[in-house]
């Protein structure tokens, strides 16, 4: 008995494309998806695009930037230009997720003490903030395997500096020295020669905590949109079922009402759930909600109608709402995970990294991301802006017509 | 219910002619002709997959006939969206929101048919007091009994007032006086000078209701008239017989009773025929089964039946 019922759930999955799709398929895609990112994650492919500026050429920061890009895992990016703010400007942007400069107003590389300006400066975006312990490591990997004699150069300099006192003035002034540095121990301050007096850092945005909470925000909303969509979308299929369709479909204003209701509708609880989200960030997190408030309704506007207009669209396109919520799922996670819902986008390969920009949950993220990391105005983020009003609105039109299709016979 | 728009006299608020439709490769409708005027109630009848559900689609401007022409309150429905108006649509669901209430469903649907905001509420009091669902207004539909729910399904079809209401299988799945409640409200409508086409199974329904049945199987109407025109031309003052015999006759006693007038149905157990000596016909043919050699599992006698002029009329069995 208990095979009988084995065999009519076989049967049923094995007739059901849906549940097949979803059962096998999707896992597998899904699988391979995630294996990508984590494996260029944590192995040695996830390259690092680093926006280098070397203002003082010298022997050692030649050497240096020679050992770096003969490492593999970081792609030097070609000079960009030769100032700092052009530096800042890319990673800022995106196109490089790191930026590093070697300071001419600095102390040099090759005696670099901590008594100076460090002569590295990291330029990193906090919404990538792995990218500057791997740029770091990198760094000091470089720095000791391809520059010894500049790494021992330092200490013994740092040597002669302050321990190699043999006349009466020397020592007196070892002992100042050392005076000095115990009192900055006492004071908590930092002493001595290290890697770190090497480098120093700079974001290129404030408030780097608040910044990962709104990517968050952005992220999550993106992918709950679009979940809500459906489903509110797929009612469509269910008054089909119940009959409410053809009682609608008999009177004046056919299809097109039914259509542009529930897509105002599914715009309308779009935006009510990314308000929700946001304040959320913004009470609980800090998140500046109400310092961008005109850029966040104008993006939130256009990813609502973005997931409205395709989540219409996919209840139009299939026959059932079993089948409606299986293809549902399998797109959802699908852009979800290429669209950098699920995990960062600048974690992923770059093949993947290309593939996110054909999805809605991209270019959502990159305009929240411009507007609340990088300060941009709402005219600097129009592009995806109007890629997501644009997608929204003609899924919509699409919509309509394969509603209209349908249901009168084209 | 007062029709909304005043129509002259001998105008076709449904007028189907030769319509003729397929689809998959397979002839769902061939030449079909029907028409509804105000104040008739027809009634479509035939078995399942006889074409009835496309009919109501081509009258109602969904489905594209192959030929033949489609005319509602004299407009093309495919292509005067505006004709829709003067039509009620009454799905064979129950195609309401069951979490919303009977006043809410009222209002949605009333708007959705294009009753202005101002004139609604006035319109949903209207119905609910004609319907008898005014005591339950505030409840959820479904909260509601199937009668109930069904006499509300109609209601939300006329709420614009339509001259013209079409229901597929309103009686479906609801009891004897639930049934009755719904003829009442049909009655009513068809009393404001509503035309009314409906689709049904239900031959003793059509009997009651119909100002004319339209017979459709295969995809043709096989007969068309009034029930009681009909079972007048076929049986005049008879009594219509139904005979079940015990076991199947021979091919001689097939003979035998196809002489004496009766017509087998399904299987060849049952025959049925008119006998004109009223219920005294159960012995008189009792006696003559006895000659056939012949046993009666059962023999009835009854006023005659659309069934029985269908099978009279056409030599095929009706099987609904």
């Amino acid at each position: 008995m208990s095979l009988a019922i084995f065999r009519a759930m076989l049967l049923g999955l094995l007739r059901d494309r849906g549940a097949l799709l979803m059962s096998f398929f999707l896992p597998a895609v899904f699988f391979v998806i995630m294996a990508e990112i984590f494996t260029a994650t944590t192995g040695d492919s996830l390259n690092l695009k680093v926006a280098v500026l070397d203002e003082v050429e010298s022997d050692a920061s030649t050497r240096l930037l020679g050992a770096l890009q003969d490492n593999g895992t970081l792609t030097m990016l070609p000079e960009l230009g030769s100032s700092r703010d052009e530096v800042r400007a890319w990673v800022k942007s995106g196109v490089a997720d790191i930026g590093l400069i070697i300071r001419a107003d600095a102390e040099p590389l090759e005696s670099a003490g901590g008594f100076g300006a460090a002569p590295l400066l990291v330029v990193v975006d906090p919404s990538r903030g792995v990218a500057e312990p791997m740029l770091t490591g990198q760094i000091r990997r470089a720095y000791f395997s391809s520059l010894p004699d500049v790494a021992m150069g330092n200490v013994v300099a740092e040597l002669e500096n302050q321990f190699l006192t043999l006349d009466d003035e020397q020592r007196e002034e070892v002992d100042a020295g050392l005076i000095e540095m115990r009192e900055d121990a006492a004071a908590g301050r930092d002493v001595g020669w290290s890697f770190e007096d090497l480098l120093a850092r700079e974001s290129v945005i404030g408030g780097e905590s608040v910044n990962l909470v709104a990517y968050s925000a952005g992220a999550v909303a993106f992918m709950f949109l679009l979940f809500a969509s459906v489903h509110g979308a797929v009612s469509l299929l269910e008054e089909e079922e119940t009959g409410i369709l053809d009682r609608v479909l008999a009177g004046p204003g056919g299809i097109g009402v039914l259509v542009n209701g529930k897509f105002l509708y599914v715009v309308g609880q779009g935006m009510v759930q990314v308000t929700v989200i946001f304040t959320v960030a913004w009470l609980v997190y800090g998140v500046d909600l109400p310092g961008h408030l005109g850029p966040w309704l104008v993006i939130s506007l256009a990813a609502s109608i973005a997931c409205a207009g395709l989540a219409m669209l996919l209840a139009t396109a299939c026959a059932t709402r079993r089948q409606a919520q299986t293809v549902a799922n399998t797109v959802i996670l699908v852009l979800s995970a290429l669209g950098g819902s699920m995990v960062p986008r600048f974690l992923m390969p770059d093949v993947l990294k290309d593939l996110g920009w054909l999805t809605p949950n991209t270019w959502a993220l990159e305009a929240y991301s411009g507007v609340f990391w990088r300060g941009e105005s709402l005219l600097e983020v129009a592009l995806p802006v109007a890629l997501l009003a644009a997608a929204g609105i003609l899924g919509w039109l699409a919509a309509r017509m394969l509603a209209h299709r349908k249901a009168y016979g084209g | 219910m007062t029709p909304a728009s005043e129509l002259s006299g001998d105008a076709f608020l449904l007028d189907l002619n030769g319509i003729r439709k397929h689809l998959g490769g397979r002839r769902v409708l061939d030449n079909v002709s029907l028409s509804v005027s105000p104040g008739e109630l027809v009634v479509l009848l035939g078995p399942n997959g006889a074409g009835k559900t496309t009919l109501l689609g081509t009258a109602c401007g969904r489905i594209a006939p192959d030929a033949g022409d489609a005319r509602l309150s004299g407009g093309n429905p495919r292509r005067d969206v505006g004709v829709r108006q003067s039509l009620g649509f009454v799905p064979q669901q129950v195609a309401l929101y069951p979490y919303l209430s009977v006043r809410e469903n009222l209002e949605v649907f009333g708007r959705m048919m294009g009753v202005a905001k101002e004139a609604l509420n006035a319109r949903i009091e209207e119905a609910l007091a004609w319907s008898g669902l005014e005591d339950r207004v505030g409840d959820r539909v479904d909260t509601l009994s199937g009668g109930m729910q069904r006499r509300l399904n109609i209601v939300a079809s006329v709420l614009h007032k339509p001259t013209l209401v079409m229901l597929d299988e309103p009686t479906v799945g609801v009891d004897v006086n639930a049934r009755e409640r719904i003829h009442e409200l049909l009655r009513r409508l068809r009393a404001d000078g509503l035309g009314i086409l409906l689709t049904t199974h239900d031959l003793l329904q059509a009997t009651t209701l119909a100002d004319r049945v339209v017979f459709l199987v295969a995809g043709q109407v096989r007969l068309e008239g009034a029930p009681d025109e009909l079972i007048h031309q076929v049986f005049g003052e008879h009594k219509e017989i139904t005979i079940t015999l015990a076991e199947l006759p021979g091919s001689d006693q097939h003979q035998r009773l196809a002489d004496a007038g009766l017509s087998p149905v399904h299987d060849g157990r049952t025959w049925t025929g008119s006998v004109d000596h009223g219920y005294d016909g159960v012995a008189d043919w009792n006696h003559r089964l006895a000659d056939m050699n012949l046993h009666a599992a059962e023999i009835r006698v009854r006023e005659p039946s659309l069934e029985g002029v269908f099978l009279r009329l056409t030599g095929e069995a009706l099987v609904l």
